[in-house]
C-alpha cells in the first residue's frame, strides 16, 4: 500500500507574517479595520438601524409624540387592523399604484428610446446627452417651483400652447388632472437618467453579434428585438425596480405642489403617511403604514425580478 | 508600537471622542440653566426682541434667550421633539389649536391656575364668557397673548372708483353685492368669503352638543354655497387661481397689486401694508367689519391665539412666570408691530395706532374707519376648548372646501362628507383619549 504524501505547504504572502511583509509593524487586527469603518458604521447605526428598528416597534403601539416615552402603550395588532379598513389608506394605495404604474413604464421606454438615440454619432452629442440628464440633478423645489408656473391654468406655458387645440386641463387645480401632472414632471425627470443608464448599457452590448446579424441581413427590428433588448434586460430590470421604489416614495413635488390635493387626489401612500405622522401625529400608526408599504414594494420588486430571470442575453 | 491599533487604543480613542462631544454639552445645560429659554414663532425683529430687552432691563438678574420656531408642522414637530427630548426650554408659544390640545393633555404645559387666581391684573383670564386661556380639567394651561379680531380691509382707491360707500356694518348679502360692485376686467371683488359659520356659531363650532361634528348646521353648507356662487359669478378669485398660484399663502401680494379689493383678513396682516419700502403700493386701506349672518350669532370670526406656555419640567419657574406676566402686561407693546394687539388691552389708542398702522398711518390708512372698527367696536372673539380630532377635521374641510369651490363638488355632498369624516375623527380620538 502506498501513501501518498502530500506536498510541503507553499507560504505565500497573504501568510507571512506582518514583520516579514511590506505592512510591517501592522497587525492584522479587527480593530484597525474596525477603527475605518467606525464612522460609517455609527451612521448606518444611527440614521439606518435604530430608525428601522424603532418603526418596527412604533408600528405595534398608539404613541402620538407628544406624549413621550412613558407615553408608549403597545397595542397588538390594532393598527394592522385599522389600516385594512381605512378608506384613506386603500385610496392612498390606488393612487400610489396609478402614479408608480403609469410613470416608471413611461419613464424606461422613453429612456430606452433616449438612450438608443443618443448612442447614435450626432452633432453635439456631448452637450445633448447633459441636456437630458440636467434635470435628475436639479433641486426638486426648482423643478416644482418651475413646472407650477409652466401649469398655471391659466397664464402657464402648457395650457397657452395647448388652447391652440382646444384642450385646456386644470392641472394642480384639478383633482382629474394634478396626478397626470405630477406623473409628467416625474417622467421629465427620470429620463436623462434612465437614457444614461441605457447608453452605457448599449456600449457594452456585444458587437460581433450585431455584425453576424448584417451577415444575415436582419433588419433593425430583428437586431432590436433578438439582441439589443436581451442584452439590455439586466438594465431595465434594474431601471424598473429602483425607479418603482423611488416612485412609490415620492414626497418631495407632492409635499411642495399640491400637499395631497386637490381633495385627496395626490395623497399618495408616502404623503397618507407623512399626514398621519407629521400631522395627525399618529405615529404610532404612521410607522404601521411604513411597514405595510415596505411589504408591498417588496414583493413588487421580487415579483419584478422572478420575471426578468432566464430571460436575458447572457443567462 | 509605532502605528499599532489595539483594542485598548481603540477604547481609548473612542472614549476621548465621546467626551470632547460630551464635555460641550455639560457645559451647554450648565450655561442653560442660568438663561430663560424662551421659544416662539414671531421673529425676534417684530416684536419679541424687544420684549425681551425691555424684561432685562427691568429685571437684570435674569437673562432671557429667545428661539425662534417656524410656526409650520415642521417647526411645531421641531418644538415638540425639542420638548419631549428634554432639551432646555422654559416658556414657549403654540398657535395653533391642534397642538394646542395635544400639548396641554400630553403633560407638556404647566398648571399656572393658581398664578392667574392670586394676580388681580389676569382675573380677566379667568372670564368663562370669552375665554382668553386654555383650560383643560379646570386647570388654566395656556394664556392667549394677542387679541386677533378679524375685518374687512378695502383699496379706497378701487373702491373710490368704482362709487361705492365705505360700509359701517353689512350683511353677507350686502358683502357678497359690494364685491360685484367691485369687480372689473382687472379687479375681482373679494378675496373670498369670510367663515361664515365661525361668525354664526362662535367658539367650538366644529362640535355639537351630541358629542359628534357640528357639520350638520346648515351654516356650514350655506358658507360653501355663497363662497361657491361668488366664485360663478366672478366676484372672487377662481379657486383653481388660488391653488395653483398658492395664493393662500401669499394674499398680501395680490392685494398690494390691487389684484382684488375686499380682503378678510386679520391684525397680523397689517404689517404689509405699512411699510411703503417694502411693499411698495399707492392706495389707502379702509376698514369694515365681518358681514353678518342673518339669522345667526354676532361673533366676529376672529379669536384670543398665540398661547404662551410653561414648561413644567422647568428649572425657573418663577422666572419664567415673571417673564409670562411682563409679556401679558407691561411688556405687550413690541409685539404691536406683528399685529398681536395684546389680549389684556393694556396698550393705549396711539400706541395702537402707530404699532399696527407704522409711522405713517395718515398715508396708507383711513384712519377713521380704523378707529370704527378696531379701537372702538368690542367685537366679540372666541376661544375653542373643544379640540377632539381638529388636525384631522382642518385637512377634511380644507379637502372638501377646494373640490366644491373647484366646481366638482356640490356645497351639500361635500359638507355631508366633512359631517362623516369629521364624526370619524370625533369618535377616534375620543376612543384613544
Amino acid at each position: 500500500m502506498t501513501v501518498a504524501t502530500p506536498p510541503a505547504p507553499v507560504r505565500t504572502a497573504v501568510e507571512r507574517r506582518p514583520a516579514e511583509g511590506p505592512g510591517r509593524g501592522i497587525k492584522p487586527s479587527g480593530w484597525t479595520g474596525l477603527a475605518f469603518i467606525a464612522p460609517n458604521l455609527l451612521g448606518v447605526v444611527a440614521f439606518t438601524l435604530i430608525p428601522l428598528i424603532s418603526v418596527i416597534l412604533l408600528a405595534f403601539t398608539d404613541w402620538n409624540l407628544v406624549s413621550g416615552l412613558g407615553g408608549i402603550d403597545f397595542n397588538g395588532l390594532d393598527n394592522f387592523v385599522a389600516i385594512a379598513r381605512d378608506p384613506g389608506f386603500w385610496n392612498a394605495v390606488g393612487l400610489t399604484l396609478l402614479y408608480v404604474g403609469v410613470s416608471v413604464p413611461l419613464t424606461v421606454v422613453l429612456g430606452l428610446a433616449l438612450g438608443i438615440a443618443l448612442n447614435r454619432p450626432l452633432p453635439g452629442r456631448a452637450v445633448l446627452r447633459a441636456a437630458f440628464f440636467l434635470p435628475y440633478i436639479v433641486n426638486t423645489v426648482a423643478i416644482g417651483m418651475t413646472w407650477l408656473m409652466l401649469m398655471n391654468p391659466r397664464s402657464g406655458l402648457v395650457n397657452q400652447t395647448l388652447d391652440i387645440f382646444g384642450i385646456s386641463p386644470g392641472w394642480f387645480a384639478s383633482s382629474h388632472w394634478a396626478l397626470p401632472a405630477l406623473i409628467v414632471m416625474a417622467v421629465w425627470g427620470g429620463v436623462g437618467y434612465c437614457s444614461l443608464i441605457y447608453l452605457s448599457a448599449l456600449q457594452d452590448a456585444p458587437s460581433q453579434l450585431y455584425e453576424a446579424a448584417d451577415i444575415d441581413g436582419a433588419g433593425v427590428w430583428a437586431k432590436f428585438r433578438c439582441i439589443t433588448w436581451p442584452s439590455l434586460l439586466p438594465t431595465t430590470i434594474f431601471l424598473a425596480v429602483t425607479l418603482t421604489i423611488g416612485a412609490s416614495q415620492g414626497f418631495g413635488l407632492i409635499a411642495l405642489i399640491t400637499s395631497g390635493g386637490p381633495g385627496d387626489s395626490t395623497t399618495t401612500i408616502s404623503y397618507y403617511m407623512y399626514q398621519t405622522g407629521f400631522q395627525f401625529y399618529r405615529f404610532g400608526y404612521a410607522s404601521a403604514i411604513g411597514l405595510v408599504t415596505f411589504a408591498g414594494v417588496l414583493v413588487l420588486t421580487l415579483l419584478t425580478w422572478r420575471a426578468q430571470r432566464g430571460r436575458a442575453l447572457n443567462d | 508600537m509605532r502605528g499599532e491599533l489595539s483594542r485598548r487604543r481603540f477604547l481609548a480613542g473612542a472614549g476621548a471622542v465621546g467626551a470632547a462631544g460630551l464635555l460641550p454639552g455639560c457645559s451647554g445645560d450648565e450655561r442653560g440653566s442660568e438663561i430663560l429659554q424662551v421659544w416662539g414663532g414671531v421673529p425676534a425683529a417684530s416684536g419679541p426682541g424687544k420684549v425681551v430687552e425691555a424684561f432685562q432691563r427691568k429685571f437684570p438678574q435674569y437673562k432671557v434667550n429667545y428661539t425662534r420656531f417656524v410656526n409650520d408642522p415642521r417647526g411645531n414637530l421641531k418644538l415638540d421633539t425639542a420638548l419631549q427630548g428634554g432639551l432646555d426650554i422654559d416658556v414657549y408659544f403654540t398657535y395653533t389649536s391642534a397642538s394646542l390640545a395635544l400639548r396641554a393633555g400630553s403633560g407638556m404645559a404647566a398648571d399656572l391656575t393658581d398664578r392667574v387666581k392670586a394676580d388681580l391684573e389676569l382675573a380677566l383670564f379667568l372670564d368663562a364668557e370669552q375665554p382668553r386661556a386654555f383650560v383643560e380639567d379646570g386647570r388654566v394651561k395656556a394664556l392667549a397673548t394677542a387679541r386677533e379680531p378679524y375685518f374687512v380691509l378695502v383699496n379706497e382707491t378701487l373702491r373710490r372708483q368704482a362709487g361705492v360707500e365705505l360700509p359701517r356694518r353689512w350683511t353677507i348679502d350686502e358683502f357678497r353685492a359690494t364685491a360685484r360692485s367691485l369687480t372689473t376686467d382687472r379687479t375681482v371683488g373679494a378675496y373670498t368669503v369670510p367663515d361664515l359659520a365661525r361668525i354664526s356659531l362662535g367658539p367650538d363650532y366644529w362640535y355639537g352638543e351630541d358629542g359628534k361634528s357640528n357639520f350638520d348646521d346648515p351654516v356650514f353648507e350655506q358658507t360653501l354655497a355663497t363662497g361657491r356662487a361668488m366664485i360663478d359669478e366672478g366676484s372672487t378669485f377662481r379657486w383653481s387661481e388660488v391653488l395653483a398660484r398658492h395664493l393662500n399663502t401669499y394674499q398680501q401680494n395680490s392685494f398690494l397689486k390691487a389684484e382684488f379689493n375686499l380682503w378678510p383678513t386679520a391684525p397680523f396682516n397689517l404689517r404689509y401694508l405699512y411699510d411703503g419700502k417694502l411693499y411698495p403700493h399707492d392706495f389707502k386701506v379702509g376698514f369694515v367689519p365681518p358681514p353678518t349672518v342673518p339669522g345667526g350669532g354676532d361673533w366676529n370670526g376672529g379669536s384670543y391665539n398665540n398661547f404662551v406656555m410653561m414648561n413644567p419640567k422647568s428649572a425657573k419657574t418663577e422666572a419664567a412666570w415673571q417673564f409670562i406676566k411682563f409679556w401679558l402686561t407691561e411688556g405687550s407693546a413690541p409685539m404691536l408691530a406683528g399685529g398681536k394687539i395684546p389680549t389684556l388691552g393694556n396698550v393705549t389708542d396711539d400706541q395702537l395706532v402707530t404699532g399696527l398702522l407704522g409711522k405713517e398711518p395718515d398715508k396708507y390708512f383711513d384712519l377713521d374707519s380704523f378707529r370704527r372698527v378696531v379701537l372702538q367696536a368690542e367685537p366679540k372673539l372666541a376661544t375653542d376648548t373643544k379640540l377632539a380630532g381638529f388636525p384631522e377635521i382642518t385637512l377634511a374641510y380644507n379637502q372638501q372646501r377646494d373640490l366644491c369651490w373647484l366646481g366638482e363638488k356640490a356645497p351639500g355632498p361635500a359638507i355631508r362628507e366633512v359631517y362623516r369624516l369629521a364624526n370619524a375623527a370625533i369618535a377616534r380620538n375620543e376612543g384613544s383619549a
